[in-house]
């Protein structure tokens, strides 16, 4: 039997909202899976640009130390469920930054995500079928990764 | 040149001696005479400082600092090299801002990476690095990494902590008297990238814009030091996305001359194409923001569908649409097993934007709305352009005839029929202009460099199976080198230095024209309206990925 509270999940898989984040350069084919060719809002996603109204945040790619409070701000303040989609190897483990002595290479430990695409940068159609894999998640009602644990909140911002 | 060269000889030089065709590279043996010596440069028409570069020498204890000098409308380029002790306290020098405002961030840079202190520079500070780096001096080659790391959510902590102390200076310094606040513009705002521009506003008139950078900071210089040669590109490429194989061109072009190679003619052309593809995609994202900025996305979106076109063109090539990693020192990555199915996907492209070329003309570039917003406003004068080194479009957009594929050509610019691409009046509305024309010029240059690659494969001249890429030796001789490209937003300037038998660079140093764009906006928008930012700030075409490298 359909459950209130799953129609509920139900309707906030379909029409997912964006906030509006951009740290590194996968934000580039984020904004080609915006463009015409790719067009992402078919499956009703759209970007927004402040968080109070979004229900998804990027990790685009590289997060350096100077962006992660920024970052972990507009996390939190974004209204619960709120889920994270960490996109290209940077957001992994630094990815071709791995070397680099400015870059966070922990970023899935300190925000874990719900939905990993791999990358550098990923395509806009794997970018939408990660987000598609995250509707899924949403549909179940499964609590998201960041709100059971992470260093984020260990940290000030 | 003579004239460059005499005023150089007055004074005590290590060496004085022509470098390319352009250049005159010189070493000063005594610091104290640097001032003197840039004032008589200043004389003759060097005008304009293009970056400052330290060289750490760790084991001869002593810092290289490299100036780069330029006049600009002249085309002649005095590479200027001053020693400074390596010692944290006695490493400094006089500062040349307050003869060469362009120099002012470079300085800012040098002082937060090397801790070369500038005496005399009107407000030295550390920049670009994040607040756990302070008095650390992260470029130096005996800086302890490992050590640092270890403290990482301590060191973000500082970072915030910055942040909170900055916000509470500004509440108390300013009080609460007339309108008077900081207005933090980014750094996620959706016109801009991770940048903030702290702008201190008097009700909606902007009183002064102070650019906090190093949202984006890689520290890709120091990064290319743990590479290898061929390697480094997956760095140097990342300086920005947008513009993609440019400044992989520049990069392989200072390891060639330092291996002493000449890459193939087939070679060259191919980088042409690939450098001007990534031009018209950097473009197209250019002028599409700058519509987005005043709140119009539709440009944006119908750029976006033809720069799809030129990005199939380096998938097709490379099998990455932005990440393409396509040149190497040598010449190009790959072979063109079938060059006419490429030049099929550069036609098809070509034909996308001219399809809707009149469209394009009619609806947005002759927009009466725009105009009426963007003309006349935040004109910057040739002047401006030599004072504050504006590059690339800006400069052209101002009048200025600058173009290094035209003053110091590289890859097959030489052979090719290219012309100075200018407007007159310098304000946003040119700023646009210019970018509508560069791709239009670059198309022509396509279409050029594609005719002469089929002219020389019809005729058995190149090989492109087998021309694209040369041996180069695994391990490079000692030396240094200056490779400078046009860029899609501008000149880019790389000094590479290598030491004997080495297999990594030892120092890259990458000049990237966002810099003193971003340097500019203080002029640029301070006396306007708070609803000018979006505009001007698009208007200058400003990337964060190569503002902070």
């Amino acid at each position: 039997m359909l459950k209130v509270l799953d129609f509920f999940n139900y309707a906030r898989s379909k029409s997912p909202w964006i906030v509006h984040f951009c740290s590194g350069c996968c934000s580039l084919e984020m904004l080609a899976s915006m463009g015409p060719r790719y067009d992402w809002e078919r499956y009703g996603y759209i970007m927004t640009p402040t968080p109070r109204q979004a229900d998804i945040i990027f990790i685009t790619g590289l997060v350096s130390k100077k962006i992660l409070p920024a970052l972990l701000r507009t996390y939190e303040q974004m209204p619960e469920p709120r889920y994270v989609v960490a996109i290209g190897a940077c957001a992994y483990d630094g990815g071709p930054y791995n070397d680099s002595r400015s870059v966070i290479k922990n970023m899935t430990e300190i925000l874990p995500a719900d939905v990993f695409v791999a990358g550098c940068p990923p395509k806009p159609e794997a970018i939408i079928a990660g987000l598609e894999e995250l509707k899924e998640k949403i549909k179940r009602g499964e609590p998201s990764a960041s709100s059971q644990g992470g260093l984020w909140k260990q940290m000030k911002f | 040149m003579d004239r460059i060269k005499e005023v150089l000889n007055k004074f005590d030089m290590e060496y004085v001696e022509d470098y390319k065709s352009t250049w005159i590279k010189a070493k000063l043996k005594n610091k104290n005479d640097l001032l003197k010596v840039i004032e008589s440069l200043k004389e003759v028409g060097v005008k304009t400082c293009s970056t400052v570069s330290p060289t750490d020498f760790i084991d001869e204890n002593r810092i290289e600092v490299n100036y780069f000098l330029e006049d600009l409308f002249n085309k002649k380029n005095v590479w200027l090299k001053v020693d400074v002790d390596r010692d944290l306290e006695k490493c400094e020098i006089d500062s040349i801002t307050p003869l060469m405002p362009s120099a002012d961030w470079h300085e800012l840079e040098s002082f937060s990476t090397f801790g070369v202190k500038f005496k005399g520079h009107p407000n030295l500070r550390y920049f670009l690095i994040s607040s756990d780096y302070y008095g650390k001096f992260p470029f130096r080659k005996d800086f302890d990494w490992e050590a640092h790391e270890q403290n990482l959510i301590e060191n973000i902590n500082s970072i915030s902590d910055e942040f909170f102390e900055d916000y509470e200076k500004n509440e108390k310094t300013i009080g609460h008297e007339e309108s008077k606040t900081v207005l933090n513009w980014g750094p996620t705002h959706p016109a801009s990238g991770p940048i903030r521009l702290k702008v201190f506003i008097n009700g909606e008139n902007v009183e002064k814009i102070d650019a906090d950078i190093g949202y984006v900071w890689r520290a890709l210089e120091n990064l290319v030091e743990r590479k290898d040669f061929v390697g480094s590109i997956v760095a140097v490429e990342r300086i920005c996305f947008m513009d993609n194989p440019n400044p992989m061109i520049c990069y392989s072009q200072a390891v060639e001359e330092i291996a002493g190679k000449e890459i193939t003619p087939f070679a060259k052309y191919m980088r042409v194409i690939l450098g001007e593809v990534g031009r018209i995609a950097s473009h197209l994202i250019s002028a599409g923001s700058f519509f987005g900025t005043m709140g119009l996305q539709t440009f944006l979106m119908w750029n976006l569908d033809i720069r799809e076109y030129f990005l199939d063109v380096l998938e097709d090539y490379s099998g990455a649409r932005i990440a393409t990693a396509s040149i190497e020192p040598g010449g190009v990555r790959y072979p063109l097993n079938d060059y006419k199915a490429w030049f099929e996907t550069i036609q098809k492209a070509i034909d996308k934007f001219e399809s809707v070329k009149a469209d394009i003309d009619d609806i947005f570039i002759k927009n009466p709305l725009m105009s009426s917003r963007a003309k006349g406003n935040g004109i910057f004068t040739l002047n401006d352009v030599e004072e504050y080194y504006l590059a690339g479009p800006i400069a052209r957009a101002s009048g200025a005839k600058i173009d290094v594929r035209i003053d110091e050509p590289y890859a097959a610019y030489g052979e090719l029929n290219i012309n100075y691409v200018t407007c007159e009046n310098g304000d946003a509305r040119d700023r646009l202009y210019i970018i509508y024309k560069e791709i239009m010029q670059s198309i022509d240059l396509i279409k050029q460099a594609m005719k002469k690659i089929e002219e020389g494969i019809e005729s058995g001249e190149m090989n492109p199976t087998k021309d694209h890429l040369i041996r180069m030796p695994r391990r490079m001789p000692a030396g240094e080198a200056v490779s400078r490209v046009e860029w899609a937003r501008g000149e880019m300037l790389m000094h590479l230095v290598t030491t004997d038998k080495s297999t990594s660079p030892y120092r890259l140093k990458m000049r990237a024209p966002s810099v003193n764009h971003t340097m500019v906006l203080n002029k640029l928008i301070s006396g306007k309206t708070l609803s000018d930012i979006p505009l001007l700030y698009g208007s200058m075409h400003i990337c964060q990925g190569d503002l902070d490298r």
